[in-house]
C-alpha cells in the first residue's frame, strides 16, 4: 500500500505554545518572497490607477464601442465576485458538518471572500460612465422621489454583494476574536493597542464561547444560502436581460459551480503561497491540499456538467438566434478563447485525479492558477460572444480588449493581492484556537483507541494530558 | 453576605479542572454553588463545559427577529418606495414588482438575521468589555481557568480545593 | 404616506404587461416606414444630426464603433447577389431608429430609472440620471441607444459650427446614453401650443425631422391614439396593432394576405415597437 496513505491532516503532538508561536510569527518575519510579492502587487496597482484615471479623464472610448458596451470589466467583476464564493461558502458548509480539516485554512480563504468582493465591487464602477454619481444605485432616501430602480437586476447586485460583504467580513471577524484575544496577550506597542481594541475584551470565559458557538453556527448557517443567492443574482444580470446566449435558465447554477470551482482554484492557490511565507508546513499539510484538489475536482465536474447542459438545452431549444450565438462562440472570432476555456476548466483538472500531481507542490501552482485563468476566460466567453453577434446583424461586431481595459484588469489583482497580503500580516491566518482545538481532539481519538475500553467520564481521570505543557507530570 | 472576593485559579490538567468544577458541584465547598463558577479556557471546551450544567443561550432569538424584521421591514420599504417612485409604468411592469422584491427582501432577511446574531452574540457575551484583573495571559495559550464568586470566609476552602486539584497557580481579587 | 398609497392603488400598481400593462396614455407616437420608396439616401439620418446635436465622430471613431447617429440607414445585400438576375437592384435598406416600445426591455434594467416611459408612449432618456452603467443597450434587441464614449463636443463643432446647434436640447458630455427621442422637443413645442389655443394636438401639425426631411415621404409620423391620423390609417391599413388593455394586439394581421406588408422589427419578442415597417417588394424574390 502506498505509504503516503498515512500521512495525517495535522499531527497531534504539536504543543499548543507552538502553534502560538508559529502562527503569530507570521505578523513578525515572513520570506522575502512575500517582500517581493508585495512590490509586484504595488506596480500591478500602479497601472491600473494610472488606466483608471486616463479612462476617467477621457471617456469609456478607451475601453468600448458600440455593441460592447460590457466587456472585460463586467466579466472580470465576475471573476472576483465567484473567487469569493468559496472562502466563505465552503467554511460554513464545513463547519456545519463539521470536518475539521478546514480549521487551518478557513480564515485565509475566508479573508479572499472579503477582498475578493472588495475587489470585485470596483468594477461596477469603473464601468460607469459617469462614476461619480455611483451613489445613485444605493437605496438611501431620496429627497426627490428618485429611488433606485428595484426591478433592475443591477441593484439587486448591490444588495447582494453588499449583504454578502457584510455578513462574509462579520463572520470573518467573528471567528476571529478569540485569536484577536491571543494576539492581543502577545504583542506589544501598537499592535498590542489594535489587538486590545478588536478582541473587544475577550477573555474565553464559558458564557462567550457558549454564545459564540451558537451565533457562529446561526452565522454560517445563513451564509450558505447567501453565497448561492449571491452569484444566481449576479448571474441574473445576464439571465433576467432577454439577449440570445445571456437568457439561459441554466445560468444561476452554472455561476455558482463556476465560482466555486475559481474560488477552490484560488484557495490552492493561496494556501501553496502562504505555507511557502510564513514556514507553515506543520499546519497546512500535504493532507489537507489534497482534500481541496479533490474538492476542486469534484467541482470541476459539476461545472463540466452543466456547461454540456446549457449547449445542449440550445441544440434541442432550436432558437435560431441561441443556436447562432452558440455556435458563434465555437467557431467565431472567439474560438480560441473558448476552446481554451474549455481545455483548462474540463481537461486540466483531471492533473488533480492523480495523487502524485495532487501531492506536487508546483504542480499544484501551475494547475490552479491556469485553472483561474480557465474561469477568467469563461466570464469572458459569457459577457463577449453575445454582444458581439445578438438578434440585430447590423450591430454584430467583434471587439478585442483595448490596453485600458487590460491594464484595470490587472491593476484589480494588485489590488486584490495587496489587501490579501496586508492582512495576512496583519491578522492571524490561520485560526490558532481552532487548530488548537484539531490537535486536541484527535490526540484524544487517538488515546481513547489506544486505551481501549479506559474508563472515560470526568471522575474516571484515566485519561491523559490533554496539554502538551504537561506531558511529563505523568498523569495516569 | 456579600460575595465580595473572586478568585481565580489556572490548570494546565483539564481533568483535574473539570473535577473541581464537580467538587463544587457536591457541595465540597460550603455555601459555594456551581452559578458562582465562571470557566475561561483558550478553545470551546463542551465536555469540560458539560460539568457546569446548563446555562441557556438566547442568540437564536435576536437571529429569528433579525429575519423577520428584514423580510418584512423591506418588502414594506420597497413596495411603498415603487409606490411613491416618480415616474412608475415602466418596460411593462408593474409598479410593484413582487418577483423582483421577494430577491431583495431575501436578500435583506439574511442581512438582518446575520447583523441580529451579531448583536445577540455582543449582548450574549457582555463584549466589548474588559478581561478584567483577573484574566490571565495563560488562558490564551494553554490552560484553563475556574473564577469564582466567593464570600470572605469561603476563599481559603476554595483555594484548598483548587491547589487539590493542582492547580498552578492563584489569583485573589477583593471589590470593596 | 407611502404605505397608504400602496394599499390604495394596489390594483394599478400590479398591472404588467400580462394585464394590459401602463394603459393611461395621452398620445401614442409612433411611425411607418414604407421601405418601397426609401431610396437610403440617408436625408433622414442627416436631418436628425442637424435637429438632435448628435456629435459628428469622425472617421477614426466611427470605425471603432463610437458612432452616434440615433437614425441609421442599414444595408444588406443577399447572398452571392452579384451573380442574381437583378444585381442593380442593390442593398436593402433598412432605416433604423428607436423603435420605442411599449414594453421596453431597456426600460428596467437601468439601475437608477434614467429611462423610463411617458404618458406621451415614448421611451425616454433622463440624461441627467443616467450614469452610464449601459445595461439599457445590452438589453436593447434592436441596439439603438448610443453611448457617450468620449466628451464628443470637444471636437465635433468647431468654431463657428457650435452656432448651429438646436437651443431646444442638450449637448450631452461623456458618459450618458443617448438615443432617438422622436424629437421629443418638437412634441413638447406643440403641445405646449395646442394647449395654450385650448385645443388637441392636429395631425400633421408637426412631425419629427426625419420625416420632415425624407424627399421620398418614407416616414409617417403620428399619434395612434388619434384614429383619424395618417399614421394610424397606414397601421390599420396593414392590420398592424399595438397592444390593448389586455395586453394583446388588437386585431390579429391575416398573413396570408399579399397587400398586407407591414410589420414590425423582431415581434416575436413581444416588446411592443411603436415603429411599423411596410416591406419592400421586389421583381425578383430576393
Amino acid at each position: 500500500m502506498n505509504p503516503l496513505h498515512h500521512d495525517k491532516d495535522i499531527r497531534d503532538d504539536i504543543a499548543w505554545a507552538q502553534i502560538n508561536k508559529d502562527i503569530l510569527k507570521s505578523l513578525e518575519n515572513p520570506r522575502r518572497g512575500y517582500w517581493y510579492t508585495v512590490i509586484g502587487c504595488l506596480v500591478l496597482l500602479a497601472i491600473g490607477i494610472t488606466a483608471a484615471v486616463l479612462q476617467y479623464r477621457y471617456g469609456l472610448g478607451m475601453a468600448k464601442n458600440h455593441p460592447h458596451m460590457w466587456n472585460l470589466y463586467i466579466a472580470t467583476f465576475i471573476f472576483w465576485i465567484g473567487m469569493s464564493h468559496s472562502g466563505t461558502l465552503l467554511s460554513a458548509i464545513l463547519h456545519i458538518v463539521h470536518a475539521d480539516w478546514r480549521k487551518p485554512i478557513y480564515r485565509f480563504a475566508e479573508a479572499m471572500t472579503t477582498f475578493s468582493l472588495m475587489t470585485a465591487l470596483l468594477f461596477p464602477v469603473i464601468h460607469l460612465g459617469r462614476l461619480w454619481n455611483f451613489y445613485w444605485v444605493i437605496p438611501y432616501i431620496p429627497s426627490r422621489g428618485t429611488w433606485p430602480n428595484f426591478r433592475s437586476p443591477l441593484s439587486w447586485d448591490g444588495f447582494a454583494i453588499m449583504t454578502y460583504l457584510t455578513s462574509s467580513a462579520l463572520f470573518l471577524y467573528v471567528g476571529m476574536l478569540p485569536d484577536l484575544a491571543i494576539a492581543r496577550d502577545n504583542t506589544s506597542g501598537w499592535r498590542k493597542r489594535l489587538y486590545t481594541i478588536l478582541s473587544l475584551g475577550w477573555r474565553g470565559d464559558d458564557r462567550q464561547w457558549r454564545v459564540f458557538r451558537k451565533a457562529y453556527m446561526l452565522m454560517a448557517i445563513f451564509l450558505i444560502p447567501l453565497a448561492v443567492s449571491v452569484h444566481s443574482i449576479v448571474s441574473s444580470d445576464f439571465a433576467m436581460s432577454i439577449m440570445p446566449g445571456w437568457h439561459v435558465t441554466t445560468f444561476p447554477p452554472y455561476f455558482v459551480a463556476g465560482a466555486l470551482y475559481s474560488g477552490c482554484a484560488a484557495i490552492i492557490t493561496l494556501f501553496i503561497l502562504l505555507r511557502y511565507y510564513f514556514r507553515w508546513e506543520e499546519y497546512m499539510t500535504l493532507a489537507i491540499l489534497e482534500k481541496i484538489c479533490k474538492l476542486t475536482f469534484a467541482i470541476a465536474m459539476v461545472w463540466t456538467y452543466l456547461n454540456l447542459v446549457e449547449f445542449a438545452s440550445v441544440w434541442y431549444g432550436h432558437d435560431v438566434y441561441a443556436k447562432e450565438v452558440l455556435w458563434g462562440k465555437m467557431t467565431g472570432a472567439y474560438a480560441p478563447a473558448f476552446w481554451s476555456m474549455m481545455f483548462f476548466g474540463s481537461v486540466l483538472p483531471f492533473t488533480l485525479a492523480f495523487q502524485k500531481l495532487r501531492r506536487h507542490i508546483p504542480a499544484m501552482m501551475v494547475v490552479s492558477i491556469l485553472l483561474n485563468v480557465g474561469m477568467w476566460l469563461e466570464r469572458w466567453m459569457i459577457v463577449s460572444p453575445t454582444l458581439s453577434q445578438s438578434f440585430y446583424p447590423w450591430a454584430w461586431d467583434v471587439m478585442w480588449p483595448t490596453i485600458t481595459s487590460w491594464a484595470i484588469v490587472l491593476g484589480s489583482f494588485g489590488w486584490f493581492g495587496l489587501l490579501f497580503l496586508v492582512f495576512v500580516k496583519i491578522f492571524p491566518s490561520v485560526s490558532m484556537y481552532e487548530v488548537k482545538e484539531m490537535v486536541y481532539h484527535r490526540k484524544l481519538a487517538r488515546e481513547k483507541g489506544v486505551a481501549h475500553g479506559a474508563v472515560h467520564g470526568h471522575a474516571g481521570g484515566a485519561q491523559p494530558a490533554h496539554s502538551p505543557s504537561m506531558k511529563k507530570e505523568g498523569n495516569p | 453576605m456579600k460575595k465580595t472576593h473572586r478568585i481565580l485559579g489556572l490548570f494546565s490538567n483539564f481533568d483535574e479542572a473539570t473535577n473541581a468544577i464537580y467538587d463544587i458541584r457536591a457541595d465540597k465547598v460550603r455555601g459555594v454553588s456551581v452559578d458562582d463558577v465562571t470557566l475561561i479556557s483558550p478553545i470551546e471546551h463542551p465536555e469540560v463545559e458539560e460539568a457546569l450544567g446548563d446555562r441557556p443561550v438566547y442568540v437564536q432569538f435576536f437571529t429569528m427577529f433579525g429575519g423577520l424584521f428584514g423580510l418584512i421591514g423591506s418588502w414594506l420599504w420597497i413596495s411603498s418606495a415603487q409606490a411613491t417612485f416618480l415616474v412608475q409604468p415602466q418596460g411593462g411592469k408593474a409598479v410593484v414588482t413582487l418577483v423582483s422584491n421577494f430577491v431583495l427582501n431575501y436578500e435583506m432577511m439574511i442581512l438582518g438575521s446575520v447583523l441580529f446574531t451579531l448583536i445577540g452574540f455582543l449582548a450574549g457575551s457582555r463584549l466589548p468589555s474588559k478581561p478584567g484583573s483577573l484574566y490571565s495571559e495563560k488562558v490564551s495559550l494553554d490552560q484553563i481557568g475556574i473564577i469564582l464568586e466567593l464570600e470572605q470566609n469561603q476563599v481559603e476552602p476554595a483555594k484548598s480545593l483548587f491547589r487539590a486539584h493542582k492547580a498552578l497557580e492563584i489569583r485573589e481579587e477583593v471589590n470593596t | 404616506m407611502s404605505l397608504k398609497n400602496l394599499v390604495t392603488d394596489w390594483p394599478r400598481y400590479r398591472q404588467g404587461i400580462e394585464e394590459g400593462g401602463f394603459q393611461h396614455y395621452e398620445h401614442r407616437w409612433g411611425m411607418a416606414i414604407d421601405l418601397n420608396a426609401c431610396i437610403g439616401c440617408n436625408a433622414c439620418s442627416t436631418a436628425c444630426y442637424a435637429e438632435n446635436n448628435l456629435a459628428v465622430v469622425g472617421k477614426e471613431r466611427f470605425a471603432k464603433g463610437h458612432f452616434m447617429h440615433w437614425m441609421r440607414i442599414e444595408r444588406y445585400w443577399d447572398e452571392n447577389y452579384a451573380e442574381q438576375q437583378h444585381p442593380e437592384q442593390g442593398a436593402h435598406f433598412m432605416p433604423m431608429l428607436c423603435q420605442q416600445c411599449g414594453a421596453a426591455p431597456c426600460e428596467p434594467v437601468c439601475p437608477v430609472v434614467a429611462t423610463y416611459h411617458t404618458p406621451d408612449g415614448l421611451n425616454a432618456q433622463v440624461y441627467n440620471r443616467c450614469i452610464g452603467s449601459r445595461y439599457c443597450n445590452n438589453n436593447c434587441p434592436y441596439r439603438v441607444r448610443y453611448f457617450n464614449f468620449w466628451s464628443y463636443y470637444e471636437s465635433s463643432w468647431p468654431e463657428p459650427l457650435n452656432l448651429q446647434l438646436n437651443p431646444d436640447l442638450t449637448v450631452r458630455d461623456k458618459g450618458v446614453m443617448e438615443k432617438c427621442t422622436f424629437c421629443v422637443q418638437r412634441i413638447r413645442v406643440a403641445k405646449d401650443k395646442a394647449r395654450m389655443e385650448n385645443r388637441k394636438v392636429k395631425d400633421g401639425e408637426f412631425t419629427t425631422a426625419c420625416a420632415q426631411a425624407c424627399p421620398t415621404s418614407a416616414i409617417t409620423f403620428g399619434d395612434l391614439m388619434d384614429q383619424d391620423s395618417a399614421v394610424t390609417r397606414l397601421w390599420a391599413k396593414h392590420e398592424v396593432s399595438r397592444y390593448d388593455d389586455k395586453g394583446r394586439p388588437v386585431q390579429e394581421q391575416n398573413k396570408a394576405h399579399p397587400e398586407l406588408r407591414g410589420y414590425r422589427v423582431l415581434e416575436e419578442l413581444n416588446v411592443d415597437p411603436s415603429v411599423m415597417y411596410l416591406e419592400r417588394v421586389r421583381e425578383e424574390l430576393a
